[in-house]
């Protein structure tokens, strides 16, 4: 015998396999696992990819150096020399008159040619509201201004603007900037020229606070070699990267792919199940036939390879089908977020379908390895005499070897090694806990049930161990069922709730505390609504810990603010608040994300310095905050008593639904200094992304759905044998069809009822863990829940019971009888 | 009994056992199944074990031909010592060499009528393994129903493909176990007929467990199996 025969020989069976539906299920698990490993891994690579040039969008570019003097050629020939595509910008406040000599706070951005490396700038002529064809630069001599100066001075096409030495013409309406949100509190109203007008206007003499920055892009290999050498010799220059972008977009992504991750995963498993009832089913029918051949001269090694090449097979095809609906899906997937990213996804690397394929023969070898070599064992004597044993497999080294096949495919999914040992060790607890519990319920119905259930309720006690098998099956496949429910409906809702419908859309900043009262007074009249008014005081770090602070940190300016009472949308983790009745140093409150950055925890002290004063407090406490919820929120909060008579400003954020410029131009004008800045768009974006995952979210779903009705399927097919063969000898016996239907019925309807029941009880637990722990989002207990467990187990598992065994019902006694 | 096919020459003993003693252990101690039974069959003899249900003829019948081990004793097959054999080498010999006839047929359900003929000649590795088959189902009258499934099939039809099988190789011994067991009489009568002169044909050695007592009539020996021990009658 050679390898050859082996193939044809398996070749051969396969077809019959194929036409008796024997690997029907199987085929159908590995395809359903490829496809959502395939369709979720070609979508999470293409987004993952697309977020990181969403992200370099948000900095124009995918790495900034950033430094008070003007970036020196070294810098920018390194970053040449590294494949690295640059370009400048320096930003600095001016002031601009119009014709009227009305004149302005500005924050004027020059730039050189290819500004933005990445995204791009939108431009409109300002008498005519369409975007109009991009330009590279500004020409020399031109301007583009934003929405904001246009209404406060009154600006039209060709309008002179006075900035410096010389005049300029205004030539575009600037309706967006990428890297606008770069520096949020940089929000006077916008002008860009041309970075070869500085000279000619006079612009930057020595002592100008100007911002220089080096703009790059390029591979990520080369990123990574100039940041690194940026910050190894270049300590004073402030290193900007795609990983530093927007807190909001990043949060809500990252959801978002934990959904679909857990989503893959739970789909993976649940077809894992699905494979391993399959594989076992297979081999213990197929130990027969072992006996057979290797009476007539095969070896184990023969029949192995045999029944291997023929799972191999299945998996191979079912696999290759599997990528191919994977691929389609993945491609509903991208169109639903193609629009979100407003650019075409980068197209999808080869691994996602090698890494199906691999998961699908992990899932086929782990769970059929084992019953394969065992049935290459079955005693040859079989043929002879039936009372020798069939296949026995080892339940200990069963289940070793499940947990390892479901180590790894789950690896394969998450790349997390903590959450895989937690998930597989969760599902094998699970699976202990359902089956020990289900050979309890069975006995509990067996003393309940009235007479006329006997005949099953005798069935399940009969097969009492399948039966709880089977129990433990359908409690997982009806649990990750429950489990979409729930996600879908009451997480994703969570979620959405948690973006509330009317975030802020404005922030307004540089309000002096004069204009506060004023101010305040203009917003109730206009009917909107404030979050509050934030004081808020620039300050350098001037040192901790009774240390001189060094580095670029000393740089950095920070907005501190100070309130008596804890900010809304923040949650203290570590430490306490003040209550006013303190003494000694003043205290700080930190946002814990920063104070980890910063390597401060409660106790220090940290000394600021505001306007040449300086002002010393120890952290009292650590600050979650809620950065979705775009409220204003502050890095450092501190007691009212250590910035008492600093100078300040004060900045609120609201809602607004009426157009931004129109509402705001006034306010300009009458409340002067003061600036606004209009993040509804961001929020739109964030908002439409959340909607977007969550369709996503659902339509992968679907493949969990699937999954876990294959192992609905597996689980019934698993007992199928055995009810053909008692059937038999029940209507050998005189019983009726109608008798042993209804008996069989009432069987799966009791194993649904009470699988239902165990999954609605683990649904709750899971449900509440993942809102309280993974999503962070709150928990609603759910009766509906409950029965649709009880209910809809009961309900599906007896129509997929019966349909499953129709063919119980229709093979003839004799032939049960004789064949089996 | 003399055969132009079979390479041993008559009278040599293709099957012997000395002593051969089969004992289980169960959960109620152990059981003796075959007392010291000895046994000799030469080349091209029919050879009958007769005796009652639970005497111990199925388990005699699966030791001699190796697909189970004696307690003690020595078997040889073939001139080949068994007991120094794994599974594996045992069943090495017997591939294409050795032939079956079951009472519930041991047809494979997943191959054809057909493919189940060609299985021995494949597993001996014989080159012209579907004409051969093909012209082996022509014989047992089945050359129509090749590509039948074995579910296909009547008993009788199942059985013929199965005695198919079994003669494909020209085997040099034969074993069948209560061959008409699962047929009704008329068939079985069909059945045994076309098993004894196929065995004429190829001049195969058969020793058949049955407790039809004119089947084993018609045998040249008649050996009678009473719990566990073995005589001859």
């Amino acid at each position: 015998m050679n390898i050859l025969f082996d193939t044809r020989f398996a070749l051969r069976s396969l077809r019959r396999d194929i036409k008796a539906g024997e690997l029907r299920v199987l085929a159908l698990a590995v395809l359903v696992a490829v496809a959502s490993v395939t369709a979720v891994g070609f979508f999470t690579d293409r987004v993952g990819q697309a977020m990181v040039r969403q992200a370099s969008d948000i900095l124009a570019a995918d790495l900034l150096a950033t430094t008070g003097s003007p970036v020196s050629d070294e810098i920018s020939d390194k970053a040449a020399s590294l494949g690295l595509a640059t370009a400048r910008h320096v930003r600095f406040p001016s002031i601009v008159i119009n014709p009227q000599d009305e004149s302005q706070l500005v924050a004027v951005k020059a730039v050189t040619s290819g500004y933005p490396l990445r995204g791009a700038l939108k431009l409109a002529k300002l008498d005519s509201p369409e975007v109009a064809a991009p330009l590279p630069t500004p020409a020399p001599g031109t301007v583009w201004v934003d929405a904001q100066l246009v209404n406060i001075l009154l600006l039209k096409q060709g309008s002179t603007l006075t900035l410096g030495a010389r005049d300029f013409s205004v030539d575009r309406l600037l309706v967006f900037e990428p890297d606008r949100g770069e520096n949020v509190f940089e929000l006077a109203p916008r002008v860009m020229i041309n970075n070869d007008d500085l000279e000619s206007a006079g612009l930057l003499g020595p002592g100008s606070r100007a911002r220089y920055t080096l703009m790059m892009a390029g591979e990520p290999s080369a990123q990574a070699t100039m940041s690194q050498w940026l910050k190894d010799n270049h300590d004073t220059i402030r290193v900007i990267g795609v990983e530093n972008g927007s807190p909001q977009m990043q949060r809500a992504l990252n959801r978002a792919k934990q959904f679909l991750g857990l989503a893959s995963v739970v789909t993976v498993l649940l077809a894992g199940a699905a494979i391993a009832l399959a594989v076992r089913q297979f081999a213990l029918r197929q130990a027969d036939a072992s006996a057979v051949i290797r009476t007539l001269g095969a070896s184990r090694a023969n029949v192995v390879s045999w029944l291997s090449l023929r799972l191999l097979f299945v998996c191979i095809a079912a696999s290759l089908v599997g990528i191919a609906i994977g691929a389609v899906a993945q491609l509903v997937l991208a169109d639903l977020m193609e629009t979100w990213f407003s650019l075409e996804l980068p197209s999808p690397s080869l691994w996602p379908p090698v890494i199906g394929v691999i998961t699908a023969i992990a899932a086929v070898a782990g769970f059929g390895l084992l019953p394969v070599l065992k049935a290459g064992r079955v005693p040859v004597m079989r043929v002879l005499q039936r009372d020798y044993s069939g296949l026995q497999t080892n339940a200990w080294l069963t289940l070793l070897f499940g947990l390892i096949a479901a180590m790894v495919i789950v690896w394969l999914q998450s790349r997390d090694i903590r959450l895989t040992a937690i998930v597989v060790l969760g599902v094998a607890v699970m699976l202990g806990v359902f089956a020990l519990f289900g050979q309890y319920l069975i006995k509990l119905v067996r003393r309940l049930a009235p007479a006329r259930f006997k005949l099953s309720v005798a069935g399940l006690q009969r097969r009492a161990a399948s039966s709880a098998v089977q129990l433990a099956a359908f409690a997982i496949g009806i649990l990750a069922l429950l489990l979409i429910t729930l996600v879908r409906v009451d997480i994703l809702s969570a979620w959405e709730r948690d973006l509330p419908a009317n975030a802020p859309n404005v922030f307004v900043i540089n309000i002096q505390p004069s204009q506060v009262e004023g101010f305040s007074q203009q917003l109730l009249s206009q009917d909107i609504d404030i979050t509050g008014m934030y004081p808020m005081v620039r300050a350098r770090l001037q040192g901790s810990n009774g240390e001189a602070a060094t580095g670029r940190r000393t740089r950095w300016e920070y907005n501190l603010s100070h309130s008596d009472d804890l900010p809304a949308n923040n949650e203290i983790t570590a430490g306490q608040w003040w209550d006013g009745s303190e003494t000694g140093l003043p205290g700080l409150s930190l946002e814990s994300d920063w104070a980890e950055d910063m390597g401060y925890d409660i106790g220090d002290t940290i000394t600021f310095n505001v306007a040449g004063v300086e002002a010393t407090g120890v952290v009292k406490n650590l600050r979650k905050v809620d950065w979705e919820s775009f409220q204003v929120n502050f890095f450092v909060v501190a007691e009212k008593r250590l910035l008492q008579d600093m100078p300040e400003t004060y900045v609120t954020s609201f809602y607004l639904d009426d157009n931004f410029s129109t509402a705001t131009a006034s306010w300009a004008r009458a409340f002067p200094g003061i600036a606004t800045l209009d993040i509804g768009s961001i929020i739109v974006r964030v908002k439409q992304l959340m909607d977007r995952a969550s369709m996503a979210v659902e339509y992968v779903f679907l493949f969990t759905l699937l999954a876990g009705i294959c192992v609905l399927l597996a689980a019934v097919q698993s007992t199928q044998g055995e009810r053909i063969r008692e059937s038999a000898l029940l209507r050998a016996l005189g019983a009726s069809h109608s008798q042993i239907r209804s008996a069989i019925i009432t069987e799966f309807v009791l194993l649904g009822a009470m699988a239902g029941l165990l999954a609605s009880v683990f649904a709750t637990i899971i449900g509440w863990s993942l809102s309280r722990y993974v999503f962070e989002l709150p928990f609603q207990f759910s009766i509906i829940l409950w029965v649709l467990g009880v209910v809809g187990g009961a309900l599906g598992i007896g129509l997929a019971g019966y349909l499953a065994t129709k063919k119980v019902l229709t093979t003839p006694p004799v032939v049960a009888l004789r064949h089996t | 009994m003399q055969s132009e096919v079979t390479s041993q020459a008559p009278g040599t003993p293709v099957l012997s056992g000395e002593q051969i003693e089969k004992t289980v252990t169960g959960p109620a101690g152990s059981l003796t199944i075959l007392h010291a039974v000895d046994i000799e069959i030469r080349a091209g003899e029919v050879v009958a074990i007769v005796g009652p249900s639970g005497s111990g003829k199925s388990t005699l019948l699966g030791i001699l031909a190796g697909l189970d081990q004696a307690s003690s004793g020595a078997v040889s097959m073939l001139q080949q010592p068994l007991g120094e054999m794994d599974e594996d080498s045992r069943a090495r010999l017997r591939a294409g060499k050795v032939g079956f006839v079951f009472q519930s047929f041991q047809l494979l359900p997943g191959l054809t009528a057909l493919e189940n003929v060609m299985l021995p000649l494949e597993l001996s590795r014989h080159t012209d393994a579907k004409i051969t088959a093909m012209n082996m189902l022509t014989e047992v009258g089945l050359a129509e129903r090749a590509d039948h499934h074995p579910l296909q099939l009547s008993g009788g039809e199942q059985q013929r493909v199965a005695i198919a099988r079994a003669f494909v190789s020209n085997p040099e011994l034969l074993f069948a176990d209560e061959p008409t067991g699962n047929l009704d009489a008329e068939t079985g009568q069909r059945i045994i007929d076309l098993m004894f002169d196929l065995r004429k044909e190829k001049g195969s050695a058969l020793v058949l467990v049955t407790h039809d007592e004119k089947l084993a009539a018609r045998c040249d020996r008649r050996l009678v199996m009473d719990s566990g021990r073995l005589h001859a009658s």
